[in-house]
């Protein structure tokens, strides 16, 4: 076959995977195209984030941390992520089981509904929650009754989160196991596994860098944050805010500075959600070896 | 038994895809069930897995009844086609999954490890993960993980069929050799007939979700008893023939059948002529076996140790050429021969030669062909190309030959021909159509089939007989019509209204026939018992859901048309009628 394609070329021996200097002229500016185009949207951004927020040195940069309501606006965030994150994590686990183990009326409608978030304005997951629990929603009367309050209070903010960020472990397991299919499972049960072993020895395996994933966009989500949360926070200083509604005001403020320094923690934190993620990625390749 | 499966039923979508497969396999048994894609073959094996439920019917493995056992109490082992090793887990730890799961010693773990690895060839290995291992070197694995808790029953469901014909040959030699050792029950699925025969102690051949027929490899291609099996296992050229005093009459000339028939009147029968069983010669003097025909070689195939031939019998042949291996209809023969033989007489294509046959096996099947009979010839015409009509002889690779008959109903009128009816007949339904049944049955037919306008192709088959002559025919019309349907098959028994207190005696004309249609046919049964007036019984039953047929047989003609009036001529279902006069 080999042989045949020069003759079949009229005897030009350019070929896909030859070095000619066509072939590295393209190679070369297809990689100065993505790279020119992710330093301008991808660097220079990321960049400028940290500039501003070293612009008066590290001392202001640090003091601004020492500030209550930007501690109060970071435990807040990581709280609420660490609240969301996990349920999703168990919800998402369960849907996406559900979808690709099972035939079952209204599955489509199911998928659907997982992907809705991601369809809707996050204002809008906002308003849900307001008019819902709202002080004229459905559900305010009663909560203020008994005196519990879930809009503008710490239960609003995780709700609005876990909302918007529910598709994203289910979106990310559903497809890895429609494809890898119900066979091992299906092997570990003749071979006597019950149900949870097949899951944790089996299943779990199998999906865990899918899972991974899942779990960090999820959690870069639950963080980032902005819309949904706005709505539902009613921006009480040290009390409702969270770290992207803080900036929003320290920026408003013209507090630059702080603003900035905020954001770079913010940035810090997706950043080492990735670390989090490839240091996992490492240990399983090497324990695989 | 090892494993013995009563019944068995299995439905998708009101579809039987599992169709009242009974079966017994023995201690030690390697049992191949063998079967087209969607015959029904894996969803039985996974029945007897327990992955699959079942909707009726029992299983029992080693006498205990596990029909609502969970898999993982089951004890099998189950190995897949695509392998299904756990991709994570090193050699070693899938081989030890299930004693882990049980709770066994390391030590222990270990030692039944390197045993079970040495079994099947694999010492050494390990510490290597799935993926680092060739397909046959996993497909070892995954026989040996699945033996690992000494299940009772090792079933294997396509385990070669993403192999190599090389790696596929030596992993069946490993897999048999293994099955010997241990002595252990295995039952195989494979769609692959060289494989069921390479390893089988016996085959079970399925189509339709029905288990069609059983036995050792060389009974089963020898003396297959439906066009099914002799076509499907190995290749096969269908003739019709009659059925002699003196043998098979093919054409002009009659050659000796390779068994006795017990029917003894002279009919039609479908004849099975294996490829290797055809010999040619440059005369008819030349030939050493019975002479057929005079024919005209079409193509020649060289393929090693065998040259395969299509030869066209010559005008004037009357030995209708139903099909071949491949389903086709067509009128060339197919002829296998080896190098002695071709040494022998060489042919070319364009050739004339003689073609002569060395041996002939009959089907016991009752239903050979179909004739579409009509008042004229258009009309009969039309008929032959009824679908439910045109897809059972498609289904049957059978011919529909056209009759036509222009008094065809009116009484006393003779028939046009003096050729006996061949076949089962066919005639449209409608107004009177009860008439003209009883015209051709009083005229020699022996199965009439009545098509109303647009009958589905049924699900269920109703059969019924009036009277115990017709019982035996009655059920093999049956069984050979259900070979080919995917439908559930039901018995139904009507006793008159004033008969009700006489019930034992119903169910025990129903388990006698059940078990006559099982033995004889080989036709699993579902029984009914219902009471009151014959034909208006049916009818209700018949009107309960569509896509139903009824068979029904008869001994006695007085009164048919009023009788059956009400039964033909009223709804959408097919009858076919089958007449044994009471000797």
């Amino acid at each position: 076959m080999a042989a045949a394609l020069p003759a079949a070329h009229g005897g030009d021996l350019t070929r896909p995977g030859q070095h000619t200097w066509v072939h590295a002229i393209v190679r070369w500016v297809f990689i100065a195209t993505s790279l020119a185009f992710l330093a301008a949207l991808l660097l220079a951004p990321l960049a400028t984030v940290f500039a501003m927020a070293f612009q008066r040195g590290p001392y202001a940069y640090l003091e601004s941390f020492a500030d209550p309501d930007t501690a109060a606006a970071i435990r807040l965030t990581l709280t609420t992520a660490a609240v969301a994150v996990p349920i999703n994590t168990v919800f998402g686990l369960a849907a996406a089981w559900a979808i690709a183990k099972f035939e079952f009326r209204g599955k489509s409608v199911l998928i659907t509904l997982i992907d809705l978030p991601l369809a809707i304005s996050p204002v809008i997951s906002g308003m849900v929650f307001v008019l819902l629990f709202g002080l004229h929603g459905w559900f305010g009367a009663w909560l203020r009754d008994h005196d519990l309050s879930i809009v503008f209070a710490l239960p609003g903010i995780m709700l609005a989160t876990m909302f918007v960020t529910f598709p994203y472990v289910a979106r990310e397991l559903i497809p890895l196991m429609q494809q890898l299919g119900n066979d091992e499972e299906e092997a570990a049960i003749t071979l006597g596994a019950d149900g949870w072993m097949t899951f944790f020895r089996v299943t779990l395996p199998k999906i865990r860098w899918g899972l991974v994933y899942g779990v960090v966009l999820c959690n870069a989500r639950a963080m980032g944050e902005f819309g949904a949360v706005s709505v539902v926070s009613g921006h009480i200083r040290g009390l409702t805010n969270t770290m992207p509604l803080h900036i929003e005001i320290l920026y408003n403020e013209y507090n630059f500075v702080g603003a900035f320094a905020v954001a770079s923690l913010l940035t810090l934190l997706a950043g080492l959600t990735l670390v989090i993620k490839t240091a996992i990625e490492r240990t399983g390749y090497r324990r695989r070896r | 038994m090892s494993i013995t499966l009563d019944q068995v039923t299995k439905h998708y979508g009101g579809v039987p895809v599992v169709n009242d497969v009974s079966l017994d396999i023995g201690d030690g048994e390697f049992f191949v069930l063998l079967g087209p894609s969607g015959s029904g073959k894996s969803t039985l094996l996974r029945a007897i897995a327990g992955l699959t439920g079942v909707d009726h019917g029992r299983i029992a493995l080693h006498g205990r009844d596990v029909t609502h056992v969970a898999a993982r109490k089951r004890g099998v082992g189950l190995v897949f086609q695509n392998y299904a090793l756990f991709r994570h887990m090193t050699v070693a730890e899938n081989i030890e999954f299930a004693l882990r799961v049980r709770h066994v010693r390391a030590r222990e773990r270990s030692r039944r490890r390197q045993e079970l690895l040495r079994l099947v060839a694999l010492e050494g290995l390990d510490q290597r993960l799935p993926a680092q291992l060739s397909g046959g070197q996993q497909q070892r694995v995954a026989v040996a993980r699945a033996l690992a808790h000494k299940p009772e029953v090792l079933l294997l469901d396509e385990p070669f069929g993403a192999l190599d014909a090389k790696i596929r040959e030596e992993l069946r030699r490993t897999i048999r050799q293994v099955q010997r050792e241990l002595g252990i029950t295995t039952v195989l699925v494979t769609h692959d007939q060289e494989e069921a025969f390479a390893m089988a102690d016996r085959i079970g051949i399925m189509n339709h979700g029905r288990l069609l027929e059983m036995g050792a490899p060389h009974d089963l291609y020898s003396r297959p008893a439906t066009r099914f099996v002799a076509t499907f296992l190995g290749a096969a050229n269908l003739l019709l023939a009659r059925r002699t005093p003196d043998g098979i009459q093919m054409g002009v000339s009659t050659v000796a059948a390779a068994e006795r028939s017990p029917d003894l009147g002279e009919h039609e029968v479908v004849a099975v002529v294996r490829p290797e069983e055809v010999e040619l010669a440059a005369s008819r003097d030349a030939l050493k076996s019975g002479y057929l025909a005079r024919g005209v070689v079409d193509e020649v195939m060289f393929s090693g140790a065998l040259e395969s031939l299509r030869v066209r019998l010559a005008n004037g042949a009357q030995a209708p050429l139903l099909a071949h291996a491949n389903g086709a209809a067509g009128a060339s023969l197919q002829v296998t021969r080896t190098q002695p033989e071709q040494r022998g007489f060489e042919v070319r294509p364009g050739q004339e030669v003689a073609i002569g046959v060395r041996r002939v096996h009959v089907l016991p099947t009752p239903l050979s062909s179909f004739t579409a009979c009509a008042v004229s010839a258009a009309l009969a015409e039309a008929l032959s190309r009824q679908p439910l009509l045109a897809e059972l002889a498609a289904r049957m690779h059978t011919r529909i030959a056209p009759r036509v008959e222009p008094h065809l109903g009116v009484p006393d009128a003779p028939s046009a021909t003096d050729e006996p009816s061949v076949g089962a007949t066919a005639i449209a339904g409608g107004s009177d159509c009860s008439r003209r049944a009883e015209w051709l049955l009083r005229r020699g037919a022996r199965e009439v089939l009545v098509l109303p306008e647009q009958p589905a192709v049924p699900q269920r088959v109703l059969i019924h007989w009036m009277s115990d002559a017709s019982r035996s025919a009655t059920l093999a019309v049956s069984a050979s019509v259900l070979r080919h349907v995917a439908a559930e098959a039901v018995y139904v028994s009507i006793f008159p209204e004033e008969r009700a207190g006489e019930q034992r005696h119903g169910l025990r004309e129903l388990l006698d026939a059940r078990s006559e249609a099982q033995l004889a046919h080989g036709l699993e049964m579902r029984t009914e018992l219902r009471f009151g007036d014959v034909a208006s019984e049916l009818a209700r039953r018949l009107a309960e859901a569509p896509a139903q047929m009824l068979i029904v047989g008869l001994s006695d003609l007085t009164g048919f048309a009023a009788s059956f009036r009400v039964l033909l001529e009223t709804g959408q279902w097919p009858v076919l009628i089958v007449y044994r006069a009471s000797p």
